[in-house]
């Protein structure tokens, strides 16, 4: 019981974390980085909710790859766990700087600079949701559930 | 039980996916539309598609015939509109299915007006109106008449109107062209215009009403003046936009006091276009009839009977000119958030883009800064100037496509809370004065450029017509 109410509050965070993407007054991607111009055009473009579903889905993916696809005693200390999240918070800011950029340039817009320094904040999102999610998912993996911290 | 944990994430993966899909194809369409600002007929076209061939999920757009229901799509787009940043507005009521307009042509053909479409001339005359009858897209119906003592149906075509290289010839012996009853042809306009019509009158806008011997110059303006402002004063809902154009003048002039003289050289000439006032703000908006309001020859234009029109506003949040620090608030208003002034200066600059087209005012009156009044506590003052297209790169195309001017506002940032009102005036504007004579008895250094009583008549119409007190009102707030 005690583990679904780690997975039903993981789940929860994920979920407040996707309605403040998609918010006009207060957006969570606006609170470490804010540049007028370029934060209208992210907004009016419909990225924020695009680039927080990449985020879940990349952090949440390789949550779930790492405790039900790899699952192997070889793979169950901490640093297999945060090689794991490396990845993680390196490839979710490129999926995202990717796809921004795909939508900029479809719209006639440059903001290179803008979108690098924006995607800083996808490291760290995306390193926090797979924190997240592994503490959702961990308990019912038969070789890493004691992985990172045993409990 | 075991396959609970499973279940909860799947729902949570499809909840954040279907929201993200959700909006559409529709609302990623309009989105796109609205921030690369291509708000034409065609972009409103490829939208309706996208709602026809998807009924079952634009079933709410559609009539129950199954066509677009423009009112609901306008709706619809104004509801995405307003959720951007800055809010944007689109009206889409110009392709919802309006009839095409019809025009009405009442050519003057007094015997003042013969010299200005002489053959040696440069046919200014002539081609301002046909320039107007070709702006009307193809297959408006087109009326043409002339004017004088009273108003005659031209009896042939409209393209035998076109290319009718000497129209008053053709039309000589319409009429009595020794005067022209303004008070006549006015009731007679606005009494015969139907839902849809535009009026056109092709004039020099000089009172020759008949029998004016031995009365004082004073007296034909007062009453000229009357008689405007009666004959308008009857038809409420009427607007009027009146457009002062130049043109070769080559024959006999007739002055009201005094012998007849011979004159070549410039001398303007007037289109005074007559509307309702939601057909007006259409002709204004619709780009199917630009080109009828915005003719590149007006040297001068008015619209009369203008309530204070609701101007679009988007804060620039880069501009050269920007100094000091703001972050705009989004919701209703423009509010400037955690102003800060310039370090050096102390001062904070901020420019809007407004969208001032529909306004159908000058340059002139909308670029100089004595036509606006800003009222604020710090005492924040305005500059204006016009947009153009060298100004727009991919980044700000957003702010400024489809705004005409940037108001650039400059002040002290001394208060924590502050309000900027800016209103443009609604008066009579400069030109007219300026394009007005008191007397045209012989061609002196301004009888090239101006009209007699022009100010007496037009000034008739104003009190008759006056609108609103301004033409427009823009309130920012700011905020420390």
């Amino acid at each position: 019981m005690k583990h679904l109410v780690y997975l039903i509050i993981g789940i929860a965070v994920t979920l407040l974390f996707f309605i403040l993407s998609c918010t006009d007054g207060f957006n969570i991607w606006e609170v470490m980085y804010f540049n007028q111009g370029f934060n209208d055009k992210m907004f009016n473009l419909n990225v924020y909710p695009v680039i927080a579903a990449i985020t879940i889905l990349v952090a949440w993916g390789g949550a779930g790859i790492y405790y039900y696809a790899i699952n192997s005693v070889k793979f169950d200390r901490w640093y297999h766990w945060l090689a794991v999240l490396g990845a993680v918070a390196v490839l979710a800011p490129v999926i995202c700087y990717i796809y921004n950029d795909t939508v900029f340039a479809d719209n006639g817009l440059m903001y290179v600079g803008e979108s690098i320094q924006f995607e800083m904040q996808t490291v760290l999102f995306a390193a926090l949701l797979y924190v997240v999610a592994s503490y959702s998912m961990r308990w019912w993996s038969s070789n890493c559930r004691h992985t990172p911290l045993p409990q | 039980m075991r396959r609970l944990p499973i279940l909860l994430m799947s729902m949570m993966l499809v909840a954040c996916l279907a929201a993200c899909g959700g909006h559409g194809k529709l609302e990623k369409a309009v989105r796109s539309v609205l921030v690369s600002g291509d708000t034409t007929k065609a972009a409103y076209d490829s939208l309706c598609s996208l709602v026809t061939e998807n009924p079952g999920k634009y079933a709410d757009l559609l009539t129950p015939e199954g066509r677009v229901d423009h009112k609901k799509m306008s709706e619809y787009i104004k509801g995405i509109g307003s959720h951007l940043r800055p809010p944007m507005l689109w009206d889409t009521r110009a392709y919802g299915g309006v009839e095409d307009l019809s025009l009405t042509i009442y050519f003057e053909r007094s015997g003042s007006m013969v010299p200005y479409d002489q053959r040696g001339g440069g046919g200014q005359l002539k081609k301002a109106v046909n320039d107007i009858i070709n702006h009307f897209p193809a297959g408006s119906k087109v009326e043409i008449n002339i004017v004088n003592d009273g108003i005659y149906p031209y009896q042939h075509s409209v393209d035998e109107f076109l290319q009718d290289r000497d129209i008053y010839q053709s039309t000589s012996g319409i009429g009595d062209a020794s005067y022209t009853d303004f008070q006549l042809i006015f009731n007679k306009i606005l009494e015969a215009q139907r839902p849809g019509n535009v009026s056109v009158l092709v004039s020099d806008l000089i009172y020759s009403p008949q029998d004016t011997h031995g009365v004082s110059l004073d007296k034909i303006f007062n009453e000229e003046n009357s008689l405007a402002t009666r004959v308008f004063a009857r038809y409420k809902g009427k607007s009027v936009v009146v457009q002062q154009f130049m043109g070769d003048y080559s024959g006999k002039y007739y002055p009201y006091n005094g012998v007849p003289f011979n004159y070549s050289g410039k001398r303007p000439f007037y289109l005074v276009i007559i509307a309702d006032s939601d057909v007006m703000d259409l002709l204004a908006q619709d780009k199917r009839y630009s080109g009828v309001l915005d003719a590149p020859a007006v040297r001068n234009q008015y619209r009369f009977n203008q309530e204070t029109s609701e101007v679009e506003c988007r804060v620039l949040p880069e501009w050269k000119d920007n100094a000091g620090r703001f972050r705009v608030k989004h919701g209703d208003g423009i509010v400037l958030a955690k102003c800060d002034g310039d370090r050096q200066t102390g001062k904070l600059c901020f420019s809007l883009a407004a969208n001032l087209g529909g306004l159908m005012k000058d340059d002139a009156l909308l670029t100089n800064p004595a036509n606006y009044d800003v009222k604020s506590v710090d005492g924040y003052t305005l500059t204006v100037q016009p947009i153009d297209r060298s100004m727009l790169t991919a980044n700000n195309k957003e702010y400024l496509e489809g705004m005409t001017h940037i108001f650039t506002l400059v002040g002290d940032l001394k208060s924590p809370r502050d309000e900027v009102h800016i209103t443009l005036r609604n008066e009579l504007p400069a030109w007219i004065h300026q394009s007005s004579s008191m007397d045209d008895a012989s061609t002196g250094s301004s009888f090239a450029t101006t009209t007699l009583g022009l100010e007496q008549l037009l000034g008739g119409m104003f009190d008759a017509m006056k609108g609103g007190s301004s033409f427009f009102d823009v309130t920012i707030q700011l905020q420390r």
